[in-house]
């Protein structure tokens, strides 16, 4: 009786229909939550420049053909270093796994990789990897990185899931520009192994491009 | 009520979206096989600047069929069918056509807005909720709209049994909310940054792991209640009313469906695979998806039982040929995918070409064909005119068969070639391909799979054309047709 | 509570759902076909919905008019 009653009545058909649909999220992801939020032991969390790097990644989608996640296999932990622990990502708002591997996987560059590899990569990949089909990044070498927006997702990061930044990262305006210099002493130090003369005379301006900041999030990858 | 002799059933919405099906259709296949084509040939990345390049593209080619065009193929049918399962028409209630109307303009406006801001690099970077938060909350709202519709078209029914059709639009409805919901947590950087950047930028709620959880919850069953629920609602109706037989079996529907449910929870399992949750448990999820899978099939099966002794039809009529191999289609795809969730498989699959080749049977052969046979169909009774070519639909259909068949066959074997590659070794251990290597081998397959993208997408237009040559200079119908869709 | 007790207690809470939803779908093929069977229910006739779904046929089961108004009021 309770189930043809329920092929007449929307509501709670609907209902039936959730609780069902609800069961797998429930048993199977909330309970990891506390377990896999825990950070490694003495990991910091990213710099501004290193998280304006991180926008720059997500802004040309580079997870749409690499991944960030070396799987306990050893033909995988051969090629790219030891394997990802949950622990590392706990600070990564998003994640970036990413879901296909047209590239190879990031997630330890910065050990095997230099500023200028990249920065000759990025201005032309072929010629640097014989055969590679990665685009050229030649805009990242033209636009700006956006640090006000890094800087404001710090603060959130910092305020809303303290995440341990120190104390001179603050809300608003002044906090900000007492803290950009830091930045653009950061931005200085990978673009003194750069030779691209657009990015020299953005840094001597003041300004910092995409690709610095790229890179430097590049190099963090460890 | 006794004005009802006139009554009619009110198909204006189901116009709207049917254009818009269309049109995010062919957008959404012209970036895909663009992309496609720059992957076998990189200087493609070069045609727009810095909005042209692959990555650039890639979630607009994704979230265009998504959002653009299967949402919309979902919502025109529905505005179709819903209808006439539930005999009572939109024009009944000025208080749902409005809504209706809103509902429309605030996706057309929003789906154009929200492609535009993913060309211009604002991303959460979370596939398929890309979308960065003001889009999210239009979202929010035109799935809300479309809900209040559904519901108060329920509220108002002549037919107080509700069809296995509407059983699958009320699972999309609810599931797609939930998932989008929970997925789509994210903070707005700006206004808790005391006004600081770029007012669309946020942050996700979840961090690492927990991140990856709940989007691949949500990335795996949003396929579940995108690509498959609502679909097979399409396809309950649109198969037994255009061939005129019955459904086979009715219990049947009711056990798949509820199965189906069931089922696709389980899906989630596979991405627990080498995790740290207990051994026995990721096998018993492994286990229990593959037994489920059963219910899974019985749509299809069902489908296939229901043209039992009426087979001649699929000879004689093209639509019947475009839903039956969708339904064939739908198999195929829903076992290939528990055969990639097994642990050892996944191990090679993973990561590799196979992956999109996995998707695009499901979307090409199933999706697409569902999507538009159900357009063929409702056509002729909207626009009371005569399908207008017979012979471009066959034509049509042979062509994207053949393109479905060469993308998934070559990006199989570009998966599979990659993934043995990768974790190839020689006598000593050592690693025998540097990553290049596994790359450079890919070029054929991925030249092939961009002339199958080419001929889907000559296919698509092509459809386009008869649907517009349908409305304009089909031969005018005086009497709805019951059964068979008219064509010349 | 540790994290593995939370991963055996999940473990267990996934078993134990699982098995009670296998019941309950099990559970309800046999009402179909048993109530078929009895003839209590004809659920065939439901196919009929999609096919004569004309505005002024005649539907498979009535939703009485007096309920109708009351649903459009709300």
């Amino acid at each position: 009786m309770f189930f043809h009653w329920l092929e007449k009545n929307p509501f709670f058909f609907a209902a039936g229909i959730s609780l069902v649909i609800s069961f797998a999220g429930l048993i199977e992801i909330v309970p990891n939550f506390a377990k896999s939020a825990q950070p490694l032991v003495d990991m910091k969390p990213r710099t501004v420049l290193e998280i304006a790097g991180k926008n720059v990644y997500m802004k040309d989608n580079c997870m749409s053909c690499h991944s960030q996640m070396i799987r306990p296999f050893k033909s995988e932990t051969d090629r790219y270093g030891d394997y990802s622990l949950s622990g590392e990502y706990a600070y990564d708002r998003p994640f970036l796994w990413g879901s296909k591997r047209t590239g190879p996987d990031l997630h330890r560059i910065g050990n095997y990789r230099t500023t200028d590899w990249h920065e000759a990569h990025m201005l032309n990949p072929p010629k640097i990897v014989p055969g590679s089909i990665m685009p050229a990044y030649d805009h990242q070498f033209e636009n700006e990185a956006d640090l006000d927006t890094a800087y404001a997702e710090v603060v959130t990061v910092k305020n809303v899931f303290h995440t341990p930044y120190g104390p001179e990262i603050k809300k608003g305006q002044a906090a900000w520009d007492a803290h950009k210099p830091k930045v653009l002493e950061d931005a200085k130090k990978i673009a003194a192994d750069m030779k691209d003369e657009r990015v020299k005379s953005a840094i001597a301006e003041g300004k910092v491009p995409e690709v610095v900041a790229l890179i430097a999030y590049l190099n963090s990858l460890k | 009520m006794q004005s009802n002799a006139a009554l009619e059933y009110d198909y204006s919405l189901a116009k709207k979206f049917t254009f818009l099906t269309i049109l995010f259709g062919i957008l959404g296949m012209i970036v895909g096989t663009l992309i496609a084509a720059q992957l076998a040939f990189p200087e493609l990345n070069y045609l727009l600047g810095e909005y042209g390049t692959f990555s650039r593209l890639r979630p607009v080619h994704t979230n265009t069929v998504i959002f653009g065009f299967t949402v919309s193929g979902i919502f025109a049918t529905w505005y179709y069918l819903g209808q006439r399962v539930l005999k009572v028409s939109m024009a009944e209630s000025k208080f749902l056509m409005v809504l209706g109307n809103i509902q429309f303009w605030l996706y057309f406006i929003g789906a154009l807005a929200a492609t535009v801001s993913l060309l211009l690099g604002f991303t959460t970077a979370k596939e398929y909720a890309q979308y960065e938060w003001p889009f999210d909350i239009v979202v929010v709202l035109i799935w809300v709209l479309w809900g209040v519709n559904m519901m108060g078209l329920i509220g108002i029914r002549r037919e107080k049994a509700l069809y296995i059709s509407v059983w699958y639009y009320l699972a999309c409805f609810l599931g797609i909310a939930m998932l989008y919901l929970f997925n789509n947590m994210e903070i707005p950087t700006y206004f808790t940054s005391g006004g600081l950047g770029n007012p669309l930028h946020s942050v996700s709620m979840y961090a690492g792991t927990n991140d990856a959880l709940v989007q691949w919850w949500y990335g795996h069953n949003a396929v579940a209640f995108g690509f498959t629920v609502p679909i097979v609602g399409m396809i309950y109706y649109f198969l037994p009313k255009e061939s005129g037989q019955a459904i086979y079996s009715y219990k049947l529907s009711l056990l798949s469906f509820w199965g189906l449910m069931f089922v696709y929870l389980w899906a989630g399992s596979h991405h627990l695979l080498w995790s740290t949750v207990p051994d026995w448990m990721q096998t018993m999820g492994s286990a229990f998806s593959v037994v489920l899978i059963l219910p899974s099939w019985g749509s299809a099966i069902n489908m296939l039982l229901t043209m039992k002794g009426e087979w001649n039809q699929l000879t004689d009529n093209p639509l019947i040929k475009f839903m039956v191999l969708a339904s064939t289609f739908y198999m195929l795809s829903t076992i290939e995918g528990p055969i990639q969730a097994i642990r050892s498989v996944n191990a090679i699959a993973h990561f590799t070409d196979w992956i999109p080749g996995h998707v695009h049977d499901g979307v090409l052969g199933w999706v697409v064909f569902m999507i538009m046979a159900g357009i063929f169909h409702m056509a002729p009774r909207m626009f009371k005119r005569e399908i207008y070519s017979k012979k471009l639909m066959e034509a049509q259909f042979w062509l994207q068969t053949t393109a479905v068949v060469l993308y998934f066959t070559s990006m199989w074997i570009a998966g599979i070639t990659q993934g043995m590659m990768w974790r190839a070794v020689d006598e000593y251990g050592n690693l025998m391909y540097s990553f290049i290597d596994t790359v450079t081998v890919l070029h054929p397959y991925y030249a092939i799979r961009a002339l199958s993208g080419v001929m889907y997408l000559t296919g698509f237009l092509m459809f386009a054309y008869n649907i517009y040559k349908t409305m304009t200079s089909g031969r005018e119908l005086t009497q709805e047709p019951q059964f068979r869709t008219p064509m010349a | 509570m540790d994290s593995t007790d939370i991963a055996n207690l999940q473990g267990y809470a996934s078993f134990f759902m699982t098995v009670f939803l296998v019941i309950m779908l099990y559970g309800y093929i046999i009402y179909l076909y048993r109530s078929e069977k009895k003839g209590e229910r004809d659920y065939e006739k439901y196919g009929r919905i999609a096919l004569d779904d004309e505005i002024d046929s005649t539907p498979v089961e009535d939703k009485p008019a007096s309920q109708r108004y009351k649903d459009e009021e709300k």
